[in-house]
């Protein structure tokens, strides 16, 4: 086998990766539910205006949301049938937001964008947005904006480290859909007009590297540690720039795009079709036979784990997204948006379900958080209501992965204090 | 499935708990205990138990009496530091000393030290240190009295009771003569404390906290390797001054397993490097100037210092922009 030099990042934290649950489950499609409810506001920007009316028939792939602001994103039907109505329903956050809650009525008829005429990196950027692409990794940000940087940059890496445990939908579409990856970074880098393009791999992904370096890809061999995947993180070990603290990927001249969005951005350049769908994982202790899904947007976590088996009788947390940086969500009625990279239902072995004791100054959180922070201090100076000392310790720079909270030992709830003191210097700037 | 647990990320917890650490403390502990106990007997065997009885009991009526729990709250919140606390004030003990003497270390350990100043976590020296100095200087000879030598050595009973300062590391430095050989201070055939005599037994309980990850091998290497280094030069880089300065009293007990609790360590590299490093300058300059043992008082002292050294080493965040640069930036802005 080739030899590779293995790259990373300084401190994180080192953990059994659960992915062999899944990792071998080649992706299935999911057969349509009958009752999808498509979210109006699944990336960062505001909510997408709806476009369409409760009895309005909608084909899969037919605009059902237009973007709103410089931030907003197109909402495109997963599904063939009739809207039902528009409902106020809580994501996977717990946020409320309008739901477009469509019945399907078992046709398969397809609509897509009209064919590109030409294939420069306008037009490329300009499909991309009208496709409705956003950060497919799991923060939402529209890929349209992302792609057309306000500084100069010379390096698209392409985010292929999935570093959380149990998750395996980049993995798979890494093997399954190299070419279109490869390809739709090609079309990424042409849109933000760079070069470079190079793939963050984790070395527990040996086959997708080889793979992607097959496919004509340039491949980084990353170490597997948490959170490799994290933006910074993940260019400092590319590239070794280290992105100022408050400032963005653009910063230091890199742009890092996920590769589901890459692949979402080779359909759409290629095959004209709108983002309405994902692969999901849908895995954990508590799921009778864990499974890759080709999802229909608005797909319930109840049908997911229904056509998974079911989850068992032990299984106390359900949660969206990872387990490190995931949320728990209290019903099974939230459903999946395009952010969305796995279901966990996660059994009382698995989950944390402890309480906090206190602090005994060990100093693990310290050595293990990527950014060089000081947890302990920032928990201990938010609780007694000091944020201006827990900013001090670097409560702002701070992106929540949740290794110190990880590795504590007292189980404190680090990563819950670091928000609240966000929340609560973002409340006195008001 | 019929309730859902809600809470905020992460899901997933490494199995490390503060209870698994302090039980892994314990068992670090014991080779030297149980050598303690082979060599000194069974007076050796009382006062450990003692110590370590009177430590939990100095808990369970603290948290029973004036916090007013019941049993189940204190066994469910329970996390042997304060087995770890006994066991460290026995190990501290001279083998016949008077029994309310490890009594009274205890629940000044545990009451005065741990439990006033808010409990686990929130001490600001070692409980077993300060228990210890407190008996030392408040008890005076009684408390120094009743070291004997040990049983394979000596018989082990009053006969043998040898005084203060005619420990190896007493005569050692206060005299100048070397009254053990090295081997024998290795292995702990030699008067002392019960638990620091073994150089040998303290390493391998040593070693199983650094296997097990619970302490940095770095930070008493450091601790012990200044000492002796000073030590050597103290005395004209005379070097046959060097391993029985760091085999013979508290030096080895006090390395591995007091100067390194956490909480009263820097939680920084660099400020654990000074701490170290400053923890050997301050044992070797006093022992060579009292001619006494002065581990338990370096550390003490040094402890109190941790909070400022907390205060100005800290890391700077990934990715940090020297203030500097904003300043002038700000100074152009102005300027125009």
């Amino acid at each position: 086998m080739q030899k590779f030099v293995k790259k990373t990042f300084r401190h994180g934290v080192h953990f059994h990766d659960k992915k062999e649950l899944s990792k071998g489950q080649a992706t299935e499609v999911m057969p349509t539910p009958s009752d999808v409810f498509i979210s109006v506001s699944q990336h960062i920007g505001a909510p997408s205006a709806v476009t369409v009316a409760p009895g309005d028939k909608v084909v899969k792939g037919q605009l059902i949301a237009d973007a709103v602001g410089g931030l907003g994103c197109k909402v495109y039907s997963s599904v063939c049938g009739e809207v039902v109505e528009i409902v106020k329903k809580a994501g996977a956050t717990g946020a409320l937001s309008d739901h477009i809650h469509i019945r399907t009525d078992g046709s398969d008829e397809t609509m897509t964008l009209p064919p590109m005429t030409s294939k420069d990196g306008a037009a490329i950027r300009q499909r991309i947005a009208d496709a409705g692409i956003i950060g497919m990794g799991g923060a939402g940000f529209p890929t349209g904006v992302k792609l057309s940087p306000s500084k100069p940059v010379d390096t698209l890496i392409i985010n292929g480290a999935e570093c959380e445990p149990y998750i395996t939908c980049d993995y798979r579409i890494m093997l399954e859909k190299t070419a279109g990856i490869v390809s739709g970074a090609r079309y990424l880098a042409e849109a933000c007009g760079v070069e470079n393009v190079v793939f963050g791999v984790e070395d527990n992904k040996m086959d997708c590297v080889a793979a992607l370096s097959e496919a004509g890809a340039k491949v980084v061999v990353l170490k597997k540690k948490y959170p490799q995947g994290a933006e910074k993180d993940l260019i400092f070990a590319v590239n070794g720039r280290k992105v100022p603290c408050g400032g963005l990927p653009m910063d230091v001249g890199v742009i890092v795009q996920n590769v589901a969005t890459a692949y979402a951005a080779f359909e759409a350049v290629e095959n004209n079709k709108p983002c309405y769908e994902r692969v999901v994982t849908v895995s954990g202790g508590g799921v009778k036979q864990p499974k890759n899904l080709l999802v229909p947007n608005g797909t319930s976590y109840r049908d997911l784990l229904d056509y998974c088996g079911g989850a068992s009788d032990d299984t106390v947390k359900i949660i969206s997204g990872g387990p490190m940086m995931g949320f728990a969500v209290m019903d099974l009625g939230v459903t999946t948006t395009k952010t969305t990279g796995s279901v966990l239902a996660l059994t009382k072995a698995e989950a944390n379900l402890t309480m906090p004791t206190p602090c005994i100054n060990c100093g693990r959180c310290a050595r293990a958080c990527p950014m060089s922070l000081m947890p302990m201090y920032i928990d201990f100076y938010t609780l007694a209501g000091d944020y201006d000392t827990a900013v001090k310790y670097g409560a702002l720079n701070c992106f929540e992965c949740g290794s110190c909270a990880y590795v504590c030992p007292a189980r404190r709830a680090i990563v819950q204090s670091v928000r609240l003191c966000k929340q609560k210097i973002k409340e006195r700037k008001k | 499935m019929e309730k859902l647990v809600l809470s905020g990320s992460p899901h997933i917890k490494a199995p490390r708990t503060t209870k698994s650490i302090m039980i892994d403390v314990c068992v670090a502990l014991l080779p030297a205990t149980v050598v303690g106990i082979v060599f000194f007997g069974l007076n050796a065997l009382i006062t450990m138990i003692i110590s370590v009885v009177g430590a939990f009991a100095a808990e369970l009526i603290w948290k029973m009496a004036f916090m007013r729990k019941n049993f189940r709250q204190f066994a469910a919140e329970f996390d042997f530091t304060s087995i770890v606390t006994g066991m460290l004030i026995g190990m501290n003990m001279p083998p016949l000393v008077d029994w309310y003497i490890p009594l009274i270390a205890d629940f000044f350990a545990v009451w005065i030290v741990k439990m006033l100043f808010g409990g686990t976590g929130r001490n600001i020296v070692n409980p077993a240190i300060a228990g210890r100095v407190f008996v030392f200087l408040s008890f005076g000879i009684v408390a120094a009295n009743g070291f004997v030598e040990p049983i394979v050595t000596g018989n082990g009973t009053f006969t043998d009771v040898v005084v203060a300062g005619s420990t190896p590391l007493g005569s050692l430095f206060m005299n100048g003569e070397f009254t053990a050989t090295n081997m024998q201070l290795f292995l702990g055939t030699v008067p002392g404390c019960i638990g620091e005599t073994s150089a040998l037994a303290l390493i391998v309980g040593g070693l199983y906290l650094v296997v097990r990850r619970v302490i940095d091998i770095r930070w008493p290497v450091i601790y012990i390797a200044v000492t002796g280094l000073l030590t050597v030069a103290i005395k004209g880089f005379d070097f046959t001054w060097f391993l029985p300065s760091i085999l013979s009293g508290g030096l080895m007990l006090g390395a591995i397993f007091m100067a390194t609790d956490y909480v009263t360590t820097p939680n920084t590299t660099w400020g654990n490097v000074i701490y170290f490093v400053a923890l050997g300058v301050i044992t070797a300059v006093l022992r060579c100037n009292n001619g006494t043992e002065v581990v338990s008082f370096a550390i003490l002292l040094m402890n109190l210092v941790v909070p400022i050294i907390d205060k100005y080493i800290f890391p700077r965040p990934f990715g940090h922009v020297k203030q500097p640069k904003a300043k002038k930036q700000k100074a152009v802005k102005e300027g125009e």
